[in-house]
C-alpha cells in the first residue's frame, strides 16, 4: 500500500468536514473521489497533502506516518497536490513557474551541493536538465502558446494545466488533483485525460477528486464516494455510481451534467 | 553581449570619474552613496525580491559598525578580521531574530513591527551600555583600516581617492553577489515566497529556510557595510541603528526601484545628494524623505529605474509590431 488513510477526521470549529474516513491507494492506480461541493473532498486532499493537520486519525505514506508534516516535506517525499482554483506566481511566465516548481528536482539531483552552484551560471548540468524538463512539460501540457506569457494573460484552462505541469515538475509519486477538469472545455478535458493516462503509464499514482462523473468514471480504476464528510461507498467507478446510497446522496442532481 | 558592454561602460565611468570630479564634497557624496547603495541593495534582497519588510537592516548595519570597532579595540585584530567577526555576530543574531519571526509566520506589517522592536532593543542596548559604546556621545575612530595591494604591500585606506575605490569595489561586489543570488535557483525560491508562499510550500520549497537565508545574507552585507561606513566617517553613534536610518533605506529602495538588483543605488545617490544640493536642516530632511516616499508610492511604484524601463519598453513593442 502506497498510501493508507486511517480514521481520518477534520473538524473546523463545529463543522466536521471529514469524518472517520479510511481508505488506501495502491502504487500505480488512479483513485477517484466523487462528491458534490461540501462533501469533504477538498479537505480530504488537503489533509493528505498536509496543508493542515487532521483533528484525529493517521496518514501512512510508504510505511511512515506523515500527519502533522509540512506541505513542503510532503512534496519532497513525493506527495504533490494541485489546486481547484489555480494558484499562480502572477507576474511570472508559465516557463518561470515551471523553473520554480523544479526546486525539488534540483534538490534531489544536487543535495547540499546546490549551494555551490549558486555562483555558477545556471547551476551547471542540473540546471540544463531542469530547463529541458520544463520545456518537455510545456509541450506535454500543450502550453506552448503560454510559455513566455505572464501568468496574468493565461486562459482559465491554461492556468489549470500550468498547475498540473508545476506539480509534475516536482516528480510526484502520488499526484493529488483537486477538480482538474472543472471549468475546462471539451478539448481541454481530452488533453488532460491524455496527460493523466500517460502519467499512469509512466508509473505515477493519481488521486483525483471531481464532480464530473463522466470524466472520472472513464479514468479511475477505483473510486470512493463521500457524503457529509463520511465515506459511503468504495469500489469500481461503475459499482460506486450504481450504489443506491450514492445515487440517493447526490448523483441524482448531477447525473445529467456528466 | 549588450549587457557586457553596458557593464564595461559603467565600470569605465566609475574608474575614471575621480579624474573628472575635482570637488572633494562631490567625491564625499559619491562615496557615501556607494556605501549606502550597498545597504539599499542588500535590503532589497529581503524587501524587493522576497517581499519581507525588514526593519532590522539598520540594526545589522549599526551592530556591524560597533562590533568591527570593538573587535579591533579589544582583541587587537585588523579591520578586515574585525569585519568578519562583526558579520558573524550579525549572522548569529539574524538567525535568532529571523527564526522567531518566521517560525511564527509573521508577515508584512507584523514582520515589520516585530523586527522594528528587535532593532529598538539593540539600539537601547547600544545607547545605555556606556562603558563599551560611549552611549549617545558615540565613538571617534582614529585608526585607519589597511589594505594589501599588489606591489605596494600594506597601505592605509586614507584620503578620498582611496576610499572612493574601496567603496566602489565593495558596492560592485555587493551588486555581483546580489545579482547572482537573485538569478540562481535560490532567487527563484525568493520570488516564490514573494508572489505566493503557499504555492511555493506545496511545490516543495522550504519557505522558512529561504526566508531565513535571505534575511541572514542581507544582514551580513549590512554589517560589512556598517564597518566600512563607520571607518570612512571616522565616527559611530547610536543613530546608525535608528528608525530614521531604517526608513532612509526603505526610501532609497522605493525611490530607486525594487525590481532590479542595482536600482536601489539610484535611490541612494538621489537621497544622499539631495540634502547637499538643497540646503535644509535635519527636521526638514525627514519631511523631504517622507514627501519623496509618498510621491514615489503614488506616482512611480517601480521607482526611478522602473519608470525609465517602462519608458524604454513602451517604445520597444512598437518596433516589434512594425516588424510583424
Amino acid at each position: 500500500m502506497l498510501l493508507e488513510v486511517g480514521n481520518l477526521t477534520k473538524r473546523f470549529g463545529g463543522l466536521t468536514a471529514v469524518a472517520d474516513v479510511s481508505f488506501g491507494i495502491e502504487r500505480g492506480e488512479i483513485v477517484g473521489v466523487f462528491g458534490p461541493n461540501g462533501s469533504g473532498k477538498t479537505t480530504l486532499l488537503n489533509l493528505i497533502a498536509s496543508i493542515y493537520p487532521p483533528s484525529s486519525g493517521r496518514i501512512v505514506w510508504n510505511g511512515t506516518e506523515i500527519q502533522g508534516r509540512k506541505p513542503h516535506e510532503n512534496a519532497a517525499a513525493g506527495v504533490v497536490k494541485t489546486f481547484q482554483n489555480p494558484q499562480l506566481f502572477i507576474e511570472l511566465t508559465a516557463f518561470e513557474h515551471l523553473l520554480i516548481a523544479g526546486h525539488l528536482m534540483l534538490k534531489r539531483r544536487l543535495g547540499w551541493r546546490r549551494v555551490a552552484t549558486l555562483f555558477k551560471r545556471d547551476a551547471g548540468n542540473a540546471g540544463a536538465d531542469l530547463e529541458r524538463r520544463a520545456r518537455e512539460l510545456i509541450r506535454l501540457c500543450r502550453l506552448q502558446d503560454a510559455s513566455d506569457e505572464p501568468a496574468a494573460n493565461l486562459s482559465y484552462g491554461e492556468e489549470k494545466m500550468l498547475g498540473v505541469a508545476m506539480a509534475l515538475m516536482c516528480e510526484p509519486q502520488l499526484l493529488l488533483l483537486d477538480e482538474p477538469a472543472s471549468g475546462l472545455g471539451v478539448t481541454e478535458i481530452e488533453n488532460l485525460e491524455g496527460v493523466l493516462r500517460d502519467l499512469r503509464a509512466a508509473g505515477t499514482t493519481l488521486c483525483i477528486i471531481d464532480h464530473k462523473v463522466g470524466f472520472l468514471g472513464r479514468l479511475a480504476d477505483r473510486a470512493i464516494s463521500l457524503h457529509h464528510g463520511k465515506k459511503i461507498a468504495e469500489g469500481t467507478p461503475e459499482a460506486v455510481l450504481r450504489d443506491p446510497n450514492v445515487i440517493r446522496a447526490y448523483l441524482g442532481q448531477h447525473h445529467e451534467h456528466a | 553581449m549588450k549587457r557586457l558592454l553596458q557593464l564595461a561602460a559603467v565600470a569605465g565611468i566609475v574608474l575614471v570619474l575621480p579624474l573628472a570630479v575635482k570637488s572633494d564634497t562631490a567625491m564625499t557624496i559619491i562615496i557615501f552613496s556607494f556605501l549606502l547603495g550597498m545597504l539599499a541593495v542588500s535590503f532589497n534582497l529581503v524587501f524587493g525580491f522576497t517581499g519581507q519588510l525588514s526593519m532590522f537592516h539598520a540594526a545589522a548595519f549599526g551592530i556591524g559598525a560597533y562590533a568591527t570597532h570593538l573587535a579591533m579595540a579589544y582583541w587587537k585584530v585588523s579591520f578586515w578580521e574585525g569585519m568578519v567577526l562583526a558579520a558573524a555576530l550579525v549572522a548569529a543574531l539574524s538567525v535568532v531574530v529571523g527564526a522567531i519571526c518566521f517560525r511564527f509566520r509573521l508577515r508584512e506589517f507584523y514582520f515589520a513591527v516585530v523586527t522594528l522592536a528587535f532593532s529598538e532593543v539593540v539600539r537601547l542596548v547600544v545607547l545605555n551600555w556606556n562603558d563599551v559604546t560611549n552611549g549617545t556621545l558615540g565613538i571617534n575612530l582614529q585608526v585607519k583600516p589597511t589594505l594589501w595591494l599588489p606591489g605596494q604591500g600594506l597601505v592605509k585606506i586614507d584620503g578620498t581617492l582611496m576610499w572612493y575605490y574601496v567603496s566602489a569595489a565593495a558596492l560592485a561586489l555587493t551588486v555581483l553577489v546580489a545579482w547572482r543570488l537573485v538569478h540562481s535557483w535560490m532567487g527563484r525560491c525568493f520570488a516564490a515566497i514573494r508572489l505566493n508562499d503557499e504555492l511555493g510550500d506545496v511545490l516543495g520549497i522550504n519557505v522558512f529556510r529561504y526566508k531565513l537565508a535571505v534575511f541572514v545574507i542581507a544582514n551580513v552585507i549590512a554589517a560589512c557595510t556598517g564597518g566600512l561606513y563607520a571607518f570612512y566617517l571616522g565616527f559611530i553613534e547610536p543613530g546608525f541603528l535608528s528608525i530614521d536610518q531604517s526608513l532612509a533605506i526603505v526610501a532609497m529602495v522605493l525611490l530607486g526601484g525594487r525590481g532590479a538588483v542595482a536600482a536601489p543605488v539610484i535611490g541612494a545617490f538621489v537621497l544622499t545628494a539631495l540634502p547637499h544640493l538643497i540646503h535644509f536642516g535635519a527636521e526638514m530632511r525627514s519631511i523631504v524623505y517622507g514627501g519623496i516616499l509618498i510621491l514615489t508610492i503614488l506616482l512611480m511604484q517601480q521607482g526611478i529605474y522602473g519608470a525609465f524601463a517602462r519608458l524604454l519598453r513602451r517604445r520597444a513593442p512598437m518596433r516589434e509590431n512594425h516588424a510583424a
